[in-house]
């Protein structure tokens, strides 16, 4: 029951905040952005001045809350090889759901590498954990096959319970290179969190992936951009490969912050299939060509 | 003195587990998980027969081994963890007396026939001893069946009892507890666990037939302590006031007390357990134990005829184990943990007590006892078997456990540059080639800076006509160190589309170790 309830007012509310940016353009003393990007500064200000942009995390996070931070950590890499998630701003973003009156915040990943040597070389576990977060190892009993409704190759797939169960999620991906789709984003970290033999959506990828991918779109997603690796991604290794952005792009919108860190990168949408494809089906919230935009450079 | 020597029992047991349970990653070696490996007096033995040097990463069994001149097997009483876990198999399935077990007497000789045919076949460069090694067979039963087993049953109990509605809450809880603290590793999943399971039941079984059947019987380790102990100072004494009741004769858990002369303990069986004085009624209170500056000699079963056909066994044996076939197909799968000692010294060094297997099982899960590929002494030595899981790139732990340096420690740094094998694409079955499709998912898992594994974006024509471009993935020899996270995660069922063999593996020996 708690999954097809999840899946209603997931639904319901996705459309109602479709719906919201029109809502709110009403009032034109606050303009809300579609999507953000903040430029030269540490995680964690990265983050809140990203945060005030969009509004506020109380415009995501209610009361009682039990949110998702999903993170990259699917690799045995130290922060500085920018194949996971900047532990910081895992940190600071957990801080902040509690500030917001989260009940719950849970962080995991299905990674790619033994779990255990993952969520302790990325720090990521030690840093959510100094900030209250619950970090919780994948159980391989936890996961439930959903129906993918517009599944074109896929009809359904397993996908992790806490994350079905979540009353939010915040997708935090890092910005790097992919050799197979081009790039690593909000999209593609969302693989995180899906069960099954994975090496299976490899062939014929961007209709695979934008299949699951559609179904669990999340709350908010932040692109980690301090550190972004530019090649031989998505586990990297080399130091030479990694470039200090010191940037993030947020959204409520995982799409649009997806095609908005395309430039970090100097690509278009037209270079990116999965991203295309997802564009495609409009699974964008946001009209790409008319965004409200803004972007920060911190001093 | 019972009561401490079950103290004493229960405090080495538990030990030997907790360094077993430590061995896992994340791994600190302040505590060496290997030490009580060490503590085999075989080891060193073995060890000189083969180097013809006192190698002193081996002082735990060389004190031992000094101390029993003196004491007697007193390891085989009070330390060994097979010799308790037989003891209290026996408070299960109850053994027979003395009465009853007697008659097995004979087969005292076979425990030194396989001491003295392994000496030999350790001479002819032949590692046969390991098998019979008690520590190495206790901590390969505890790494392939009783983990394992342990594991599936608590686990799946905890999580039956979660889908009680009104349990769940609870169940999870403790399993959180349980997977924290207790058993954090996914179930684990090791070949050879019916052979290796079946020697180790059939070991606990034999209680059945007589207590201690495998120290009385077979067991080379208490041979060895047997003869280093005939002259032994620490003597039991029967005094005068002994009614010969026969109770301590007919309870010794070795039957090291001869019936016919019951003051003559035999030095070379007794394991100085103190039942014996405990058993004696307390009114009479006959036995006592006393350090004796002229102690009397006890011979071991071991006659020269008995000597002289093990030894030709023995050396058939050797013969027969060295003239068959060497598969070369076989043997290229036959991958070695990376900074393995060159093949003959490694079988020569390894005591197949699968420490290596049980760290490795909680990180990249590659290393699997091995089964026959050539000849019967690869048995349950370690083999990365990659299908099923492979080595973690910043992961140096096999050399760190391995008691022997069968396997040489390394730093993670040199580790990530000694290739144990190399891998080739199979182009009859790697999408890319066969389907027309993206995949490379080889590519993404390659886990070296510069990859070994990279691709090339080209054009096909595709049966209707269209064409379409398609990523051929191909291998960099030189780059790659043979990992097989490449042949783990490709998603091919069964047969992988790329697969790693021993080709250009790098075997390393102590000087290249600092």
């Amino acid at each position: 029951m708690k999954r097809r309830h999840f899946v209603k007012t997931g639904s319901l509310g996705s459309l109602g905040i479709g719906f919201m940016p029109g809502l709110l353009s009403f009032h034109k003393d606050n303009p809300v952005a579609d999507v953000v990007r903040v430029n030269n500064g540490e995680p964690s200000e990265l983050l809140d001045t990203a945060i005030k942009a969009l509004g506020g995390f109380s415009r995501f996070i209610n009361k009682n809350d039990i949110v998702v931070v999903k993170p990259n950590m699917g690799w045995d890499r130290a922060p500085e090889y920018a194949a996971n998630t900047n532990p910081d701003l895992v940190a600071a973003i957990v801080r902040s759901c509690y500030l917001a009156g989260a009940r719950e915040v849970k962080i995991f990943d299905r990674t790619c590498n033994n779990p255990r040597r993952c969520y302790l070389n990325s720090k990521i576990e030690e840093m959510a954990e100094s900030a209250e977060g619950n970090v919780i190892q994948i159980r391989k009993n936890k996961f439930s096959t959903i129906k993918l409704k517009n599944g074109i190759d896929l009809k359904e797939w397993a996908i992790y319970d806490d994350y079905l169960e979540a009353d939010k999620v915040i997708n935090v991906p890092v910005a790097k290179h992919h050799s197979l789709s081009r790039v690593s984003l909000g999209t593609k970290n969302l693989m995180g969190v899906i069960g099954d033999n994975r090496g299976l959506i490899h062939n014929g990828f961007p209709v695979k992936l934008a299949d699951i991918v559609s179904e669990i779109l999340p709350t908010l997603t932040i692109i980690d951009a301090y550190r972004i690796l530019t090649a031989n991604g998505p586990s990297g290794g080399s130091l030479s490969d990694v470039k200090l952005q010191r940037s993030l792009i947020a959204s409520s919108c995982m799409v649009t912050a997806d095609v908005e860190a395309l430039k970090l990168f100097s690509l278009d949408l037209d270079q990116v299939d999965h991203l295309k494809e997802m564009v495609k089906r409009g699974l964008n919230k946001f009209d790409l060509k008319n965004l409200n935009k803004k972007v920060i450079d911190l001093v | 003195m019972v009561k401490i020597r079950r103290l004493v029992q229960i405090f080495f047991i538990l030990f030997f587990i907790f360094l077993f349970l430590k061995a896992r990653f994340p791994y600190s070696d302040s505590l060496s998980s290997d030490l009580f490996l060490r503590f085999s007096p075989l080891v060193p033995l073995f060890d000189f027969i083969q180097n013809f040097q006192i190698n002193m990463l081996y002082w735990p069994a060389l004190m031992i081994l000094f101390v029993t001149v003196f004491l007697g097997r007193f390891f085989c009483g009070w330390i060994c963890p097979l010799g308790t876990s037989l003891d209290l198999t026996d408070r299960l399935i109850k053994s027979p007396s003395n009465k009853i077990s007697s008659k097995f007497n004979r087969l005292r000789y076979l425990k030194f026939a396989i001491l003295s045919a392994t000496i030999i076949a350790a001479f002819l460069s032949i590692n046969l001893w390991s098998y019979f090694d008690p520590l190495a067979l206790f901590n390969r039963a505890l790494t392939v069946v009783v983990y394992p087993l342990t594991t599936l049953l608590a686990e799946s109990t905890i999580l039956k009892l979660s889908e009680a509605p009104f349990l769940e809450d609870a169940a999870y809880w403790f399993y959180d507890i349980f997977k924290a603290f207790i058993m954090p590793e996914d179930q684990i999943f090791l070949q050879q666990v019916f052979w290796i399971g079946l020697l180790f039941a059939g070991i606990l079984a034999a209680e059945k037939f007589s207590r201690r059947f495998w120290c009385r019987y077979l067991c080379p380790a208490g041979a060895w302590l047997g003869l280093l102990s005939q002259f032994r100072f620490y003597e039991r004494i029967v005094g005068k006031s002994c009614p010969i009741c026969n109770k301590c004769q007919v309870e010794c858990k070795m039957n090291a007390i001869p019936d016919q002369e019951i003051a003559r303990t035999s030095k070379v069986e007794c394991i100085e357990c103190f039942n014996c004085g405990a058993l004696c009624p307390p009114k009479t209170k006959a036995i006592t134990y006393q350090w004796r500056w002229k102690p009397y000699h006890t011979p071991f079963d071991f006659s020269r005829r008995q000597f002289l056909s093990s030894t030709a066994a023995s050396v058939a044996a050797v013969g027969l184990l060295s003239i068959g076939i060497k598969d070369k197909n076989a043997s290229a799968y036959l991958i070695r943990p990376p900074g393995s000692l060159p093949e003959n010294d490694f079988l020569a060094r390894c005591i197949r007590c699968q420490e290596c297997v049980r760290i490795c099982s909680t990180n990249g899960r590659c290393l699997q006892p091995s089964g026959i590929y050539n000849t019967l002494t690869e048995l349950w030595t370690p083999v990365a078997v990659m299908r099923n899981g492979y080595c973690e790139y910043n992961c140096n732990l096999c050399g760190l456990v391995c008691p022997t340096e069968a396997i040489l420690p390394l730093s993670p740094d040199k580790k990530k540059k000694t290739p144990i094998g190399l891998a080739n694409f199979n182009k009859n079955l790697c999408i890319p080639f066969v389907q027309n499709k993206d995949c490379i998912v080889c590519e993404e898992h390659c886990p070296t800076p510069d990859k070994a594994i990279k691709f090339e974006i080209k054009k096909v024509n595709l049966p209707n006509g269209s064409q379409k471009s398609i990523k051929y993935p191909y291998v960099i020899r030189n780059l790659c160190i043979g990992c097989g996270i490449c042949e783990e995660k490709c998603p091919l069922p069964g047969e992988p589309g790329i697969f790693v063999t021993t080709e250009n593996q790098m075997r390393l020996t102590k000087k290249d170790v600092i």
